[in-house]
């Protein structure tokens, strides 16, 4: 407990790793998850480290793996999701998993080559046994139109030719050229217009559309290809025809001359296709197989690069000593666990067989240290919400201990009923239950991880607002009446205040709780269930909830301004004691402690008989600011003297926040100048005297490094800048005194919400159920079935989520902005919320 | 009053590139990579920047080619992913700007042709930006005419084909005019396009424009010394939407000798500075680099107004000169020049 509240202690450790087991030892740390490391070379380049290679080598790995990664996942195969933790291999096993990889790697990319090369050829087969097909029909067209086009042949020098046949035409044969080939659909318009353009019309294009669709071998996706036959007169034309299909990457292919000659290549085509399909089919086998075989450890490798990778970037963060032949690493580590590190540093040197065993050395240091919170399942949660804010230094109060019980608290306060309560109780009960189920856990859902995490957090919720609901008497926006309520209806009547006739003439009657046997004494657990039939019950429960709001605010904000006391005292800050902590305890207690102080009177002293003459305390709170006293009757002899003097006093504290730290911290530097010399300078003798003592302590052990470990003890001397001081000292004053008032009027959110909360339920109840509930029976039955159903729907969905959400978001704020700026010392922008 | 509606339709685009302008290289980066001994060592830095992944995930042996190649290969990526997802307006522009590259590759095409070489040679070497669907046709035309009727009437290229039309056979010296009357035709109409868009657009990308139109006719008068091209000839080369114009333009294309166009500048502060002699002391930068000097200059500015297309055009030029510098430090890495590493053109210097 105390290690949540302060942070684990920790220390700077200097471990010296015989160069031999450097590696095993880092390992068994890297498991262990004990240390941070410090970085010794931090003027070394990346690329320039000692280990760069060994990276270098790791990221290869990787890069394979990703590779194989994207094969596996492209075959369909799964891969065996198993929860192991390899450790790191050994170095020298690296260089056999790295051969694995690499064979892997050419042999899969050696097979996928071939495949997609049998698959080009075969596309290529496929289309060109398309294009016979189709073209067949061109040239049948061809014949049966050629008398037609006489008439409209542009070229009367060609007449001739055209108006010959099909045959004689090719008998020509050096004039007319043909080529063919498939091209894509999108494309073809734009091939006829160049082709058009670029060869002036010499050529005859025909094209006709493939009816299935092919493969892309280039993207993979299915399109449609249309077939063309271009017919050309000239060589040089041709050559342009070419350099156009070229352009437009049109796949050609030889035209045959003669119907037989087209018989003969499709038979060919066909025994060719069929080879080539069972070739494929056999490539695509050995893939499988090549696939799975890697598959099998491709995930123990992924964790073990990893692995290795993180202990050669350790390595590089450590400086290499030539002389001893071994390696020097500074870790922060926590004191309590240095046993356990020395235990693992044995390990890793008996491991590797190493005859120097590796030691732990702790230095002493002056470097502020990491803050460390050791925290469990449970804590985790809390502790996220208070880290969110910022992380404290080192040793700096936590507060998460305290918002463990204060933090569902304040949820409940403003979520106060006892079914939602139970409902998500319920529910994080079962994630609790389950915590350990593989399912819930890794799922990728990221809104689910997020309940997930907070599973205790939502218990703790979900618990007090079970607490919270039974004090406001509020179940689904009903009372409980468990012990029997303490007002009686009856009693009316008998004492002969009310008479029969009076329940029908009137439509509001008021108890008088007067009249003896009317009230006979408060509920025993919250609030009395009758205030659920009263029609003036919420402003009963305004005033109510109100007075509770401010009471818990400054109890909460009074509690922040006590812990601050811890960071005054560890700190060794005894002034902040008298010139910070009391002045604002003060100004808080004396204005808003005696706002609670009053509630708390008037509550007592008035009863059911005088409340008549009952003060309105807001009018007495005024006043006092005011300093007028005797306008209205005081709530007790004396009000005003003791008013006066806690709003003096109040007053006077804001001059001793603003003034008192700065001008004594000015005075111990400037003006104690003569008075402490003698003490200080034999302060300092002392301090260098046990650095001189270290530092050749570290000479003797480690040789040459001393030069970067003599600055990192460096005595830094403070520099005292006053004005500097008082501007913060200035800010702090203002940001406190307004922020009493601010923060106090923020609390009425607890308020706020919790009106909210019950008045969204029972409209919830008043518009849905009580509709299902007052139809009459035999339809009710069936009418109430779908009015659960949404009145339950409506519950989960805006109650239960989006309220809580709501009220999770203002206890988020409560403890951020009005609690943990009293007393967190580091800077962080404070207006996250605001 | 357009701004009022710009993050309408362009807001998500100008938070995306000036995202991905934060990721240009710093000074330390280049003070980092300097040091670099093997290219492997500069993978190794250039993993901890925002190229990431980019060189390391190829098996390849690590060239300078290949490190240009992949570059460019990013370069495409965002700007595609930019252009895919621009609105009216904006993908005009976006198009503007890739019309510059492909007149570049259509000269080169041409050029290539008349060497004759192979075109699947040649393609791979146009700069993936100014691809259009022709371009492996180009190699067929003979005349500019026949270039334009055939093969590019087609391509946006097209608009700028008004006065470049001739029937004289296409040789080098062809190609290279042809490329400037195109340069020039598309640079004045990009002029008027940012002109017609206004607002912020028109403040910062007129300036970077004219600059560019104004550097041009520098170029092209100090390359045509030596040449057969005539003053008048120049004069008709010279893009007209600059600072220059007209007196510049017109002195411009009097000029016979280096001194006569360093009076031309002089003329103008702006450009002055670039021609004047460097300081002595001072490392020794050729005009080309001083005039890329001022160009990042003035694409840096772009950054400081919103609500306009100018930042586009801006980092576009800059991730190219990124992509310059990082080849040239490549370069020299690989050829042992550590002296000139350090005469790459830094972005950003000092600010970020």
């Amino acid at each position: 407990m105390s290690s949540l509240l302060r942070g684990e202690e920790m220390c700077l450790a200097q471990l010296f790793l015989q160069s031999g087991s450097a590696y095993d030892c880092i390992s068994e740390l890297g498991e262990l998850g004990l240390a941070e490391f410090r970085d010794l070379n931090p003027s070394v380049n990346t690329f320039q480290r000692k280990h760069v290679n060994e990276i270098k080598k790791c990221e290869e790995m990787e890069r394979i793996l990703g590779y194989l990664l994207r094969e596996i996942k492209k075959a369909d195969i799964s891969l065996p999701e198993r929860d192991v933790n390899p450790v790191a291999p050994l170095p020298k096993h690296i260089m056999a998993i790295m051969e694995q990889l690499q064979r892997l790697e050419v042999e899969l990319g050696e097979v996928t080559r071939n495949k997609e090369k049998l698959q080009k050829n075969l596309l290529e087969l496929i289309e060109y046994t398309h294009m016979l097909h189709v073209t067949r029909s061109f040239v049948q067209r061809t014949c049966e139109r050629e008398p037609l086009q006489v008439q409209y042949e542009e070229f009367p020098f060609l007449e001739k030719d055209t108006v010959m046949d099909y045959n004689s035409m090719q008998r020509l044969g050096a004039k007319l050229g043909f080529i063919s080939g498939l091209i894509q659909r999108v494309k073809i318009e734009a091939f006829e217009r160049m082709l058009w353009r670029v060869c002036k019309g010499y050529t005859i294009l025909s094209y006709s559309e493939v009816e299935e669709y092919l493969e892309d071998p280039e993207t993979g996706e299915p399109t449609k290809r249309m077939v063309f036959l271009i017919s050309y007169w000239g060589d040089q034309i041709g050559q342009k025809v070419k350099k156009i299909c070229d352009c437009y990457h049109c796949h050609l292919y030889p035209y045959p001359t003669s119907n037989d000659e087209r018989n003969d290549v499709v038979e060919g085509l066909k025994t060719r296709i069929q080879d080539l399909h069972t070739v494929l089919h056999r490539t695509e086998d050995y893939l499988r197989q090549v696939s799975i075989k890697a598959s099998e450890s491709v995930y123990t490798w992924v964790i073990q690069v990893k692995k290795i990778k993180a202990i050669y970037y350790i390595l590089n963060l450590c400086s290499f000593d030539v002389t001893n032949k071994c390696l020097i690493a500074e870790v922060w580590c926590p004191v309590n666990d240095i046993p356990t590190l020395r235990r693992a540093l044995e390990d890793g040197s008996r491991k590797s067989g190493a005859t120097v065993p590796s030691f732990v050395n702790r230095i002493p240091t002056s470097d502020t240290p990491p803050t460390l919170f050791r925290t469990n399942k449970f804590t985790s949660g809390f502790q996220n919400i208070v880290d969110a804010y910022g992380v404290g230094t080192y040793r700096e109060v936590n507060p998460a201990p305290f918002t463990i019980i204060t933090f569902p608290f304040l949820f409940a306060v403003m979520f106060g009923d006892l079914g939602h309560g139970l409902i998500m109780a319920l529910f994080a009960f079962w994630m609790v239950l389950y915590e350990n189920n593989r399912k819930l856990k890794n799922t990728r859902n990221e809104i689910w991880n997020t309940f997930f995490e907070g599973r205790y957090i939502i218990l703790m919720m979900g618990l007090f607002s079970i607490y919270t609901g039974l004090i406001y008497n509020d179940c689904f926006s009903k009372s409980l009446n468990i012990f029997g309520s303490g007002w009686s209806v009856k009693a009316m009547f008998t004492a002969e205040v009310w008479k029969p006739e009076d329940l029908t003439g009137n439509k509001f009657l008021t108890l008088d709780p007067n009249i003896t046997g009317v009230f006979k004494g408060p509920y025993p657990l919250g609030i009395d269930p009758i205030w659920n039939l009263a029609s003036n019950r919420l402003t009963f429960l305004n005033s109510y909830k109100m007075k509770m709001s401010v009471i818990l605010g400054v109890i909460h904000m009074s509690f922040g301004v006590i812990l601050s006391t811890y960071n005054h005292l560890h700190f060794r800050k005894k002034y902040n004691l008298y010139l910070v902590f009391l002045p604002e305890l003060l100004f808080l207690l004396c204005l808003f402690g005696y706002l609670v102080f009053m509630i708390f009177y008037k509550w007592l002293v008035f009863s059911a008989k005088d409340s008549r003459n009952a003060p309105s305390i807001l009018i007495h709170f005024i006043n006092m600011f005011l300093m007028q006293g005797d306008t209205v009757s005081p709530l007790y002899p004396g009000q005003a003297g003791l008013q006066v003097f806690l709003v003096v006093i109040a007053v006077l504290s804001v001059p001793v926040l603003l003034l008192g730290k700065p001008i004594y911290l000015y005075w111990v530097h400037n003006g104690s100048h003569r008075l402490g010399m003698y003490r200080g300078y034999e302060r300092v003798r002392r301090n260098s005297e046990e650095e001189l003592y270290l530092m050749r302590a570290h000479d003797m052990e480690e040789g040459s490094s001393h030069s970067d470990l003599s600055t990192s003890t460096e005595h830094k001397k403070e520099e005292f800048d006053f004005a500097d001081e008082f501007l913060h000292q200035a800010i702090h004053t203002i940001e406190y005194c307004l922020g009493c008032v601010s923060n106090t009027a923020s609390y009425l959110r607890l308020w706020a919400l919790s009106l909210a909360h019950a008045q969204l339920s029972e409209v919830l109840w008043a518009m849905v159920m009580r509709v299902g509930l007052r139809t009459d029976t035999r339809i009710g039955v069936l009418f109430l079935v779908p009015v659960f159903g949404l009145f339950a729907v409506l519950t989960v969905s805006i109650l239960l989520i989006m309220e809580s959400l709501s009220a999770f978001l203002h206890a988020l704020r409560l403890h951020w902005v009005e609690f943990q700026n009293k007393f967190y010392g580091l800077p962080v922008s404070k207006d996250i919320l605001c | 009053m357009a701004e009022f509606s710009f993050n309408v339709d362009h807001g998500y685009l100008e938070g995306l590139v000036r995202g991905m302008k934060a990721g240009i290289l710093t000074q330390t980066d280049y003070n980092n990579l300097a040091q670099c001994d093997t290219l492997d060592d500069m993978k190794l830095h250039l993993q901890s920047t925002d190229y990431g992944k980019l060189l390391s995930s190829s098996d390849e042996n690590l060239t300078v080619s290949l490190v240009d190649h992949k570059l460019r290969e990013n370069l495409v990526t965002e700007f595609s992913c930019l252009r895919s997802n621009a609105l009216p307006f904006l993908s005009t522009f976006l198009d503007y700007i890739t019309y510059s590259y492909m007149i570049d590759n259509v000269v080169m095409l041409i050029t290539g042709a008349l060497k004759q070489r192979d075109v699947s040679e040649l393609l791979p070497r146009c700069h993936p930006l100014g691809a259009f669907e022709q371009m492996a046709a180009v190699g067929i035309a003979r005349t500019p005419t026949e270039l334009y009727t055939a093969i590019l009437v087609d391509t946006p290229l097209a608009q700028f084909f008004q006065d470049a039309v001739s029937e004289s056979n296409l040789d080098e010296m062809e190609a290279e005019i042809l490329r400037n009357k195109l340069y020039k035709a598309y640079l004045e109409s990009f002029h008027s396009l940012c002109k017609t868009i206004g607002g912020a657009t028109k403040e910062t990308m007129c300036p970077v424009l004219e600059f560019e139109a104004d550097r041009r006719a520098f170029i092209i008068t100090v390359n045509s010394f030596g040449t057969d091209l005539s003053g008048a000839d120049r004069s008709a080369l010279y893009p007209s939407c600059g600072k220059l114009h007209p007196e510049g333009l017109q002195l411009l294309a009097k000029a016979e000798h280096h001194e006569q166009v360093k009076a031309v500048a002089d003329c103008y502060p702006d450009y002055k500075i670039i021609f004047d002699d460097p300081v002595p002391g001072s490392d020794f930068k050729t005009l080309e680099d001083r005039f890329f000097e001022r160009e990042v200059k003035l694409n840096t500015l772009a950054f400081l107004q919103q609500f306009h297309f100018g930042v586009f055009y801006a980092y576009i030029r800059l991730k190219e000169q990124e992509s310059r510098n990082i080849v040239w430090i490549a370069e020299c890495v690989t050829q042992r020049q550590k002296s000139k590493i350090h005469n790459y053109i830094p972005i950003f210097q000092g600010t970020n």
